[in-house]
């Protein structure tokens, strides 16, 4: 005999009919479809707006967020760069040979 | 007729149900504010090695008993603490307490530094650093290299490419290899509906609630049933901090490095092409049947994450069809790392195939 009480069983059934249909939706092509328009759409209307803000900003000669993304992206391709040149300067010392 | 209790039993329940009130109440306030989070990853480790966000874990956890040591590779998705989440529920202090010198390759949570990471630089540039990290701190020739989801992967294709890898035992535990079996999972990255750059932020990185939101939709309703089970045993400690470390790691992704992610959307999901057997990596091909060792494919039959079609073809693909074994574990995708089942099922199976193929040390050896 189940130990749980009875409106733990009612939850768990009324979860489970109402669960096993939205999981069955959720694995649908067509779910797939409008999620992926969705998202595409939502990402289309955010470069919209950022691009619009980016310019009356730069109209008034002040960086947008745009700037820093891409301040921060040139500061991480020469950390990156950085960290090459020292792991070759490393890889001459024997003592640190993977193999 | 209605059975009858003794006035005895009826105080006893009454003062039973008060106390687990009490408890409740107690532990109901601890949650809510997010107090008493139980530890994670609590058995005793050491960094031994580390590059760029990856870190190699040692752990100690009593006399190393059998050679040759085992390296963990951790998938990229989640967060490593799953296989040690736990005192008496951790794959690692598992593993540990069965006499094996247990090692974990812990990635770390990437940034901007690390969206360049592609296939390539973990199979080339991490593992085998990692590998002879290993061999270093342990003394040991070779490893056995287990690898959990993408880490299996990882593991696999590392084997593969490297002829001298010195591995002599591989353990892919839900190790995907056929992606057109994966499911929701990959289903909005088939061709003609997202490109990989559609989920990849200003980092370079897909971001980590990408990922949650991918896991969370398998299943968007169960967590109403599993917070009314929290509410039935509020007032067991031991159920609430099992339940607590289940949510927060169930929450708990990490950020997928961009470039990786690109080749995963391409090759792996798109081409599906370790299928095939092989893939083009770094300039050159990796055949997957190049793997030297022995192989255990470990298969959790009720993993929705990883479905065991998925997992099912590298008793086809890995290494040398007379070396290749399969393990069915009943479970699911966390069975690696915890629960009743990995506990019973798991945990000592994986450790028994472990020792089966290892050697035993003549003189058990603490570090």
């Amino acid at each position: 005999m189940s130990t749980r009480p009875l409106w733990l069983r009612a939850v768990h059934r009324l979860e489970r009919a109402v669960g096993e249909p939205i999981e069955s939706a959720v694995r649908t092509e067509v779910y797939f479809d409008l999620m992926s328009k969705a998202t595409r759409t939502t990402g289309s209307a955010k470069r919209k707006l950022v691009g619009t803000s980016t310019s009356v900003l730069h109209v008034f000669n002040l960086p947008a967020g745009h700037d820093i993304r891409r301040m921060r992206e040139q500061l991480s391709r020469m950390e990156r760069r950085l960290n090459q040149l020292s792991e070759h300067v490393e890889e001459l010392d024997p003592a640190h040979r993977h193999d | 007729m209605p059975p009858t209790l003794n006035p005895i039993d009826l105080v006893s329940r009454v003062n039973r149900d008060v106390e687990r009130s009490l408890l409740r109440a107690r532990n109901g306030v601890r949650y809510v504010r997010g107090s008493h989070a139980p530890p994670v990853g609590t058995t005793p480790k050491e960094v031994v090695w580390r590059r760029g966000k990856a870190e190699l874990w040692r752990y100690r956890n009593g006399a190393v008993r059998y050679g040759p040591p085992v390296l963990i590779v951790h998938s990229l998705v989640s967060r490593s603490y799953i296989l040690d989440l736990r005192p008496g529920n951790s794959l690692v202090e598992h593993l540990t307490a069965a006499g094996l010198d247990v090692f974990l390759l812990d990635w770390g949570v990437p940034d901007e530094l690390d969206a360049d990471n592609d296939l390539a630089r973990y199979l080339d540039f991490y593992l085998p650093r990692a590998v002879a990290a290993v061999r270093r701190e342990s003394g040991a020739q070779e490893v056995t290299l287990a690898g959990y989801c993408l880490g299996g992967v990882l593991a696999a294709l590392y084997a593969a490419a490297h002829k001298e890898a010195p591995v002599r035992n591989l353990v892919l535990m839900a190790t995907p290899l056929n992606f057109d079996e994966m499911g929701a999972m990959v289903a909005f990255l088939r061709e003609g509906r997202l490109d990989a750059d559609a989920l990849i932020d200003d980092t370079g990185n897909v971001p980590a609630d990408v990922l949650y939101s991918g896991f969370y939709m398998q299943a968007p309703t169960t967590e109403i049933a599993q917070k009314a089970t929290l509410l039935q045993n509020l007032w067991n400690d031991e159920f609430v901090s099992g339940f607590q470390v289940m949510a927060q790691w169930s929450r708990d992704h990490v950020p997928f490095p961009g470039a990786l992610f690109r080749e995963l959307v391409d090759e792996f999901v798109r081409k599906n092409v370790l299928m095939s057997g092989s893939i083009r990596v770094g300039g050159r091909t990796v055949n997957l049947a190049d793997v030297r060792g022995n192989v255990l494919n470990a298969i959790a039959e009720r993993d929705n994450v990883v479905p065991p079609a998925a997992v099912e073809p590298a008793m086809q693909l890995v290494g040398d069809p007379a070396r290749r074994e399969e393990l069915r574990l009943p479970g699911g995708h966390v069975t690696f790392g915890t629960g009743r089942s990995a506990v019973k099922h798991t945990m000592p199976r994986l450790a028994g195939w472990i020792i089966d193929h290892s050697d035993e040390c003549p003189e058990p050896k603490e570090w």
